[in-house]
């Protein structure tokens, strides 16, 4: 943790996140359809968990996965060390039902086109849509959210953090900095 | 942890940490295959060579059923068609099969050592798909995947190995992991198949089939290879299986809930009766099954470390 500001404090980020919640749940009220939301590792599978709480508060009834898209990365071979893979869990029927993907940051888009080969080898989805904690705003591929809780400028060679579990190093929040990302 | 390495070779380099992490990863890609896609694009564009210099049918299948599964480009070698019976030397041949710009190459050999000879001599990862008598990493591994899967654990665990120790691979890649994870190792069978000597590391060694198997948790049953009867290390097959061949008479001094598992192929009423590898305590199959997603887990995470 080398130079890093704080784009957001922890209360700030929660409201993002509960933003982001509503704007799914208005989403699934007009439809009428089978949802699912699925977070990708790592953190958007406790963001994806913090906001099928607040929709099943809200009385919805949706399904929840988590998906590791480390065998669909474009870099294996290229890179120097493998991340490990976690465990993916879509117990559920893909075929036909909308999922909703959840990362906690939109930055160069491949992790999203990895996911989306992923989560079709699962079977055939009615649709496809992609919420975000943070929207960098440069993708390197043609990929855009559906659901966008905030969204930040940030100098391309930064990395965007979000930390869900404050600890005594770094308190809960949104930060960019120049720091390794492990 | 991460893996470093860009070749397995056996169970005795690695550490429990390292083992533990290609069974994680392991049980990742057992899912793959349980799936309606039973594909991932992960060795995409990477090319694999099996090598296979002593004939193998069900590894190299699992290898290559693996390596599909990975999106791999496959060639096959095989000893009677490679160069080697031209006079061609080992080293040249896998040099000649590097040039090709290949990724990995899976390699059995009878030769032990062969392939950490080769390994240290190229730049692409190398693992080995059994050695002489000394490791199949890829066995060993699938064992203790299988053993974990149905125990959930090593931790004070009692593993009986029961057969030809002495000759074999399998046996070695299996105690060096076993002990590393921390269960009890006993290696059973004939005094000429399983000498003294492996209680110096660490495992115990019995030569009663009474002894071995009664408070065995797992109960892993090796070939008895007829070639060797004719080298004098047993008297006869009908012998071998009325002293060490596990029935459903075994059972008398069984835990009901033993695991019997045998790497295959089985010689049927010879260390294993018929009624016993089909039974309810049989895991053979499962062991099959295993070993594809094993070796989608080293393939994957060889390839994926590049020095």
């Amino acid at each position: 943790m080398e130079s890093y500001v704080q784009l957001f404090d922890a209360e700030q980020m929660m409201a993002n996140v509960r933003d982001l919640a509503r704007q799914i749940a208005d989403h699934i009220a007009d439809s009428g359809k089978e949802f699912a939301l699925v977070g990708i590792h790592q953190l958007g599978v406790p963001l994806a968990r913090l906001l099928h709480d607040e929709l099943v508060k809200s009385g919805f009834k949706v399904e929840s996965g988590m998906l590791d898209i480390t065998m669909y990365r474009d870099d294996i071979g290229t890179r120097q060390l493998l991340p490990k893979i976690n465990e993916t869990v879509i117990s559920f029927d893909v075929n036909d039902r909308e999922i909703i993907l959840v990362d906690d940051v939109l930055s160069t888009g491949r992790t999203i086109r990895a996911a989306l080969d992923a989560l079709t080898d699962y079977g055939r989805p009615g649709a496809i849509r992609l919420a975000v904690l943070v929207d960098r705003g440069d993708p390197e591929f043609p990929i855009r959210a559906d659901f966008v809780g905030c969204r930040v400028s940030v100098a391309p060679e930064k990395k965007v953090l979000v930390n869900f579990e404050a600890s005594p190093e770094l308190p809960a929040g949104i930060y960019s900095g120049n720091w390794q990302k492990h | 942890m991460q893996w470093k390495r860009k070749d397995l070779l056996g169970l005795y380099d690695l550490s429990a940490e390292e083992i533990t992490f290609i069974l994680d990863t392991a049980a990742e890609f057992k899912k793959v295959s349980e799936r309606r896609v039973k594909k991932v694009p992960a060795l995409r564009g990477m090319t694999v060579v099996n090598f296979f210099v002593e004939p193998s049918t069900r590894t190299r299948v699992s290898f290559e059923l693996a390596e599909q599964r990975l999106s791999a480009d496959i060639v096959n070698m095989q000893a009677q068609a490679s160069s080697l019976l031209k006079g061609e030397t080992l080293l040249d041949t896998v040099k000649n099969i590097e040039a090709l710009q290949v990724d990995l190459v899976v390699m059995r050999h009878s030769a032990t050592g062969a392939q950490n000879f080769i390994a240290d001599r190229l730049k692409c990862g190398v693992i080995n798909a059994g050695d002489g008598a000394h490791e199949h990493p890829t066995q060993g591994l699938l064992d203790l995947f299988t053993i974990r899967e149905k125990k959930g654990g090593f931790k004070g665990l009692n593993v009986s190995i029961i057969g030809d120790i002495l000759h074999s691979r399998v046996a070695r890649s299996n105690i060096w992991g076993l002990l590393k994870l921390g269960a009890n190792v006993t290696v059973a069978g004939p005094s000429t198949l399983v000498p003294r000597e492996f209680e110096e590391i660490g495992v115990r060694v019995c030569h009663n089939l009474k002894d071995a198997v009664a408070d065995a948790d797992v109960v892993n049953l090796l070939r008895i290879q007829h070639e060797r009867q004719n080298n004098g290390f047993f008297p006869g097959i009908g012998e071998y299986a009325s002293h060490f061949g596990v029935k459903s008479s075994t059972f008398d001094f069984m835990r009901p809930d033993v695991l019997i598992m045998h790497p295959g192929p089985i010689n049927r009423d010879v260390e294993l009766a018929g009624e016993v590898a089909d039974g309810k305590n049989s895991v053979i199959l499962e062991q099959v099954t295993n070993g594809l997603a094993v070796r989608m887990a080293v393939l994957f995470l060889v390839a994926g470390c590049r020095k």
